[in-house]
């Protein structure tokens, strides 16, 4: 796949280091940093953790943060890791030299992270809900917060994503760079994750029955579970001709990637691998290679019953009787869960670098099912000789949902071209359950009012849809999510999607907040695992997939307000350009009375009278063929961030936005004057208001705008909702007048191209550009 | 052991949220997972901790389960066996 992507740089914290060289020693002096709990707070002490050995307060000092500033752990970790990996590719913001360099480059930073701000969403959820103490915290509850924490200390990106899907979302993130850089949309990404230890993740392990009280023994046949750890590692990416043209040495290339679902269960992996078997088998296959090719796994080997033998199998199906070294170096830095994609890349990267194997720890009894053991020590006879000579290295990083995710790493000498047919796409249909009337066509015709400030969806009854055993443990977004999800595939006839991706703010915060509440209040003992295993932001897509049996790419993006047009980025990107063929893009989200009670604290709904929360289900079919019936094409998405440029009415923040847009309709072949009319996000909070009141007089002048959330609220994937009407107008060729944000327009018939545009907070900016299908 | 096998299938039907199970729709002597209820390895998660929630029983090995989950009959037996509560 990824086509002469360069790896220029790398940072790392973790249990055993807070930086590469620390890590290298740890790896090769066989030194664990798994060690009983000493940072984090909690009561189940009977469990060895993988702790980075820095307090938070240690860390602002490291990073020369004032102590009083809002922190989560999260981001400090990730701070530190990413300002390592900048310093290592010459891009060090602390350098006026190396500044100079970055003002023509577009960087990209793409995160993943599953826990978010859950270190102080512990702590203070109690407040949240009852007092104005602690309201700064409350937006650092969404993944994306964290990303930005992370990039606006740097102040150098233009782009910014977050990916959660649980265990896997770093290498996903990784995935995605690779993604963007092939697509000529960054010249540079850093990608990877970050994720400190929680009580709410250490205790929802612990209903899950998987920890083990002493230290994690992967691929061992006495093993009896993980060791939880935390850390930060990402990595620099960057185009051939950009590490060229910097004069920037790779460390090595990205030679391919693959991600796959296993498509079996929410926490447990299929007995055949058949995921991790796809995932691994499609990541040789983008990179050209063989098996044999491969010189070392770096396996996600987590140590529980369930992933190592599914695991194993899995390598075994692929690598048949020569097995190259396996390892797990989860038995050194424990199980960093979001992270865990980026650690390992890291010391795959240093194992490539320095040509030694990290060894698989605690390893004394080999597994029956299995015909191989894992490379454990280099002094004893083995086959595998020393000095080790190697080219590729090959990372698995498994998640939630079996979610799968295979990574090659290539020694720089080695090159793959591959080359894509463009593609147009479209959007085949959709579906929505929202406060508009569910499942039916004709929602956008016949506008149902209201006005309550906590809007719920109009759910269908869906004993007609599901069977009990399905339903019985499917919270409200799940619903909605999965017969969204069904109804498009049998309304497009296309049952198995090449691609399941989703955007959701919160999840299933229903069940998270369950979780999280009975943690708070009744202790750390007796909690339900059900709440839990359903509380990872990738169970939307994960069910998906498990109902339809997909086992295609499945992603999960959780960046506030954007989460819907990451998603569809995505997708875009991957369909322009051949990969897939089809893909269903979904935006969910649901709302519960007390989290509706701490965003109205912080204002997210806006003041009393105008603001309104509602929940969003959506989902799309897209496709790089036009159907019959087809809603529209998708010409152009774009995303965009700017941190410095606060100030709206700012001409040169209003320039930055022109000169991207330009940009979009130029690779659209699209004229400005083409565009019917611009949707974009009013929703009544006068903040929000007043960034589209400034903006579009110049960015869009003489258009008509369109609004959306007047039918249905505020939610961090409203965009979903808002993206469908306008596809609706485009394939009815109507827009109906009260969708015209001046009340005196009306209806317009005959409509060519409108574009969606979002701004969040004035930092993140979005378009999606959509034209009419034609003949 | 008959009132304690109802109060059981009353429990297991509201932590495992059974939409439309009745009690006597669990028969005492049928296998709970694979073919009876068509339960699965969270579920034994579950009614691990409500066997420690409802009768003080704390199991620390989710392998323990097989054997005491085969039925409720068998389940109603290991609880009079080993409450604590």
């Amino acid at each position: 796949m990824p086509n002469g992507i360069f790896v220029t740089g790398a940072g790392i914290i973790s249990a055993i280091g807070n930086n590469k060289q620390e890590t290298l020693s740890a790896l090769q002096e066989k030194r664990s940093g798994i060690a009983p709990l000493h940072y984090l707070k909690t009561s189940h002490t009977e469990f060895p953790v993988g702790e980075v050995k820095l307090t938070n307060e240690e860390m602002m000092q490291l990073l020369d943060i004032p102590e009083t500033d809002i922190h989560i752990r999260t981001s400090l970790m990730g701070m530190i890791a990413v300002r390592e990996a900048l310093c290592h590719c010459g891009l060090d913001p602390q350098s006026p030299q190396n500044v100079a360099e970055m003002k023509g480059l577009r960087i990209a930073f793409i995160s993943g992270t599953t826990v978010g701000g859950m270190d102080k969403g512990e702590l203070y959820y109690l407040d949240f809900l009852d007092n104005d103490t602690q309201n700064d915290y409350i937006a650092t509850q969404n993944c994306g917060a964290c990303t930005e924490m992370i990039a606006d200390y740097f102040g150098i990106f233009s782009l910014v994503e977050t990916i959660s899907t649980a265990c896997s979302s770093a290498a996903n993130a990784i995935m995605l760079g690779a993604q963007l850089i092939r697509d000529g949309r960054a010249d540079v990404v850093v990608a990877g994750g970050s994720e400190c230890l929680t009580k709410f993740h250490l205790n929802g392990f612990n209903t899950l029955m998987i920890l083990d009280r002493e230290q994690c023994k992967p691929f061992d046949a006495n093993r009896a579970g993980l060791n939880l750890g935390e850390g930060a590692a990402y990595i620099v990416l960057e185009s051939e001709e950009s590490a060229r043209k910097r004069n920037i040495e790779p460390l090595a290339r990205l030679s391919g990637c693959a991600n796959t679902c296993d498509a079996f269960h929410q926490t447990a992996s299929s007995s055949d691998g058949e995921g991790a078997y796809l995932a691994m088998k499609n990541a040789l296959a983008s990179a050209g290679l063989k098996p044999e090719d491969i010189d070392y796994i770096n396996a996600h080997g987590t140590g529980t019953g369930n992933n190592d033998l599914s695991e194993g199998i899995a390598i075994e199906r692929l690598f048949g009787t020569k097995t190259p070294p396996v390892s797990s170096t989860k038995s050194f830095t424990g199980h960093t869960t979001s992270a865990a994609g980026g650690v390992e890349a890291v010391i795959s990267l240093l194992a490539l670098q320095h040509n030694f194997i990290p060894v698989n720890l605690n390893f004394s009894e080999k597994m029956l099912e299995l015909n191989f053991e894992p490379y454990c020590c280099d002094t004893k006879p083995n086959r595998f000789q020393k000095p080790v000579r190697f080219k590729h290295v090959l990372s698995n990083s498994f998640g939630f949902g079996g979610n799968e995710t295979a990574l090659v790493f290539s020694k720089v000498d080695f090159k793959v071209f591959k080359e894509f047919k463009a593609s147009a796409v479209y959007i085949l249909d959709a579906k929505q359950i929202s406060i508009q009337s569910p499942l039916v066509e004709d929602w956008m015709n016949n506008p149902l009012p209201y006005n309550e400030p906590y809007i719920r969806a109009i759910d269908p009854d869906y004993k007609l849809y599901f069977e009990p055993n399905v339903a019985r443990r499917l919270g409200k977004v799940l619903k909605r999510a999965l017969l969204t999800s069904r109804q498009v595939m049998e309304a497009t006839n296309i049952t198995n999607p090449d691609a399941i991706i989703t955007g959701t703010g919160l999840g299933c915060i229903e069940n998270t907040e369950s979780f999280l509440l009975a943690l708070l209040l009744e202790g750390e003992e007796m909690l339900k695992p059900t709440h839990f295993m359903q509380s990872t932001h990738n169970t939307i897509g994960s069910l998906i997939a498990i109902d339809t049996r997909c086992r295609g790419y499945n992603s999960t993006y959780s960046h506030k307000g954007i989460s819907f047009e990451s998603a569809l980025l995505d997708a875009f990107m991957q369909l322009k350009n051949g990969q897939i063929q089809t893909a269903l893009v979904g935006a969910h989200d649901e709302m519960t009375p007390k989290y509706f009670t701490i965003l109205k604290r912080i204002g997210y709904l806006g003041n009393a009278e105008n603001g309104f929360s509602g929940e969003t289900a959506v989902s799309m079919m897209l496709g790089a063929e036009q159907k019959e019936g087809a809603l529209c094409r998708i010409s152009g998405v774009e995303a965009l961030y700017c941190k410095e440029l606060k100030e709206s009415k700012d001409l040169k923040f209003l320039n930055f936005l022109q000169d991207r847009l330009t940009q979009i309709l130029k690779k659209a072949q699209c004229s400005f004057d083409d565009i019917d009319a611009v949707m974009i996000g009013n929703s009544g909070e006068s903040a929000n208001d007043q960034v589209y009141a400034d903006i579009c007089p110049t960015l869009f002048p003489g258009k008509k705008l369109l609004r959306y959330k007047h039918l249905f609220g505020e939610s961090y994937t409203a965009p979903g909702l808002g993206v469908y009407a306008a596809a609706t107008c485009l394939h009815q060729q109507r827009i109906p007048a009260h969708l015209f944000l001046d009340s005196d327009e009306k209806e317009q018939k005959r409509v060519k191209n409108i574009l969606f545009y979002n701004q969040i907070e004035n930092k993140n900016h979005t378009f999606v550009l959509l034209s009419a299908c034609g003949e | 052991m008959e009132e304690l096998i109802l109060k059981l299938k009353g429990e297991i039907i509201e932590v495992l949220n059974l939409e439309d199970v009745k009690p006597e729709d669990i028969l005492d002597d049928a296998p709970l997972f694979g073919a009876g209820l068509g339960l699965d390895s969270i579920d034994a998660l579950e009614l691990i901790v409500l066997m420690e929630k409802n009768y003080g029983i704390k199991l620390t090995d989710p392998s323990q389960g097989r054997n005491i989950f085969k039925s409720v009959r068998i389940l109603a037996e290991y609880i009079q066996a080993n409450r604590k509560k």
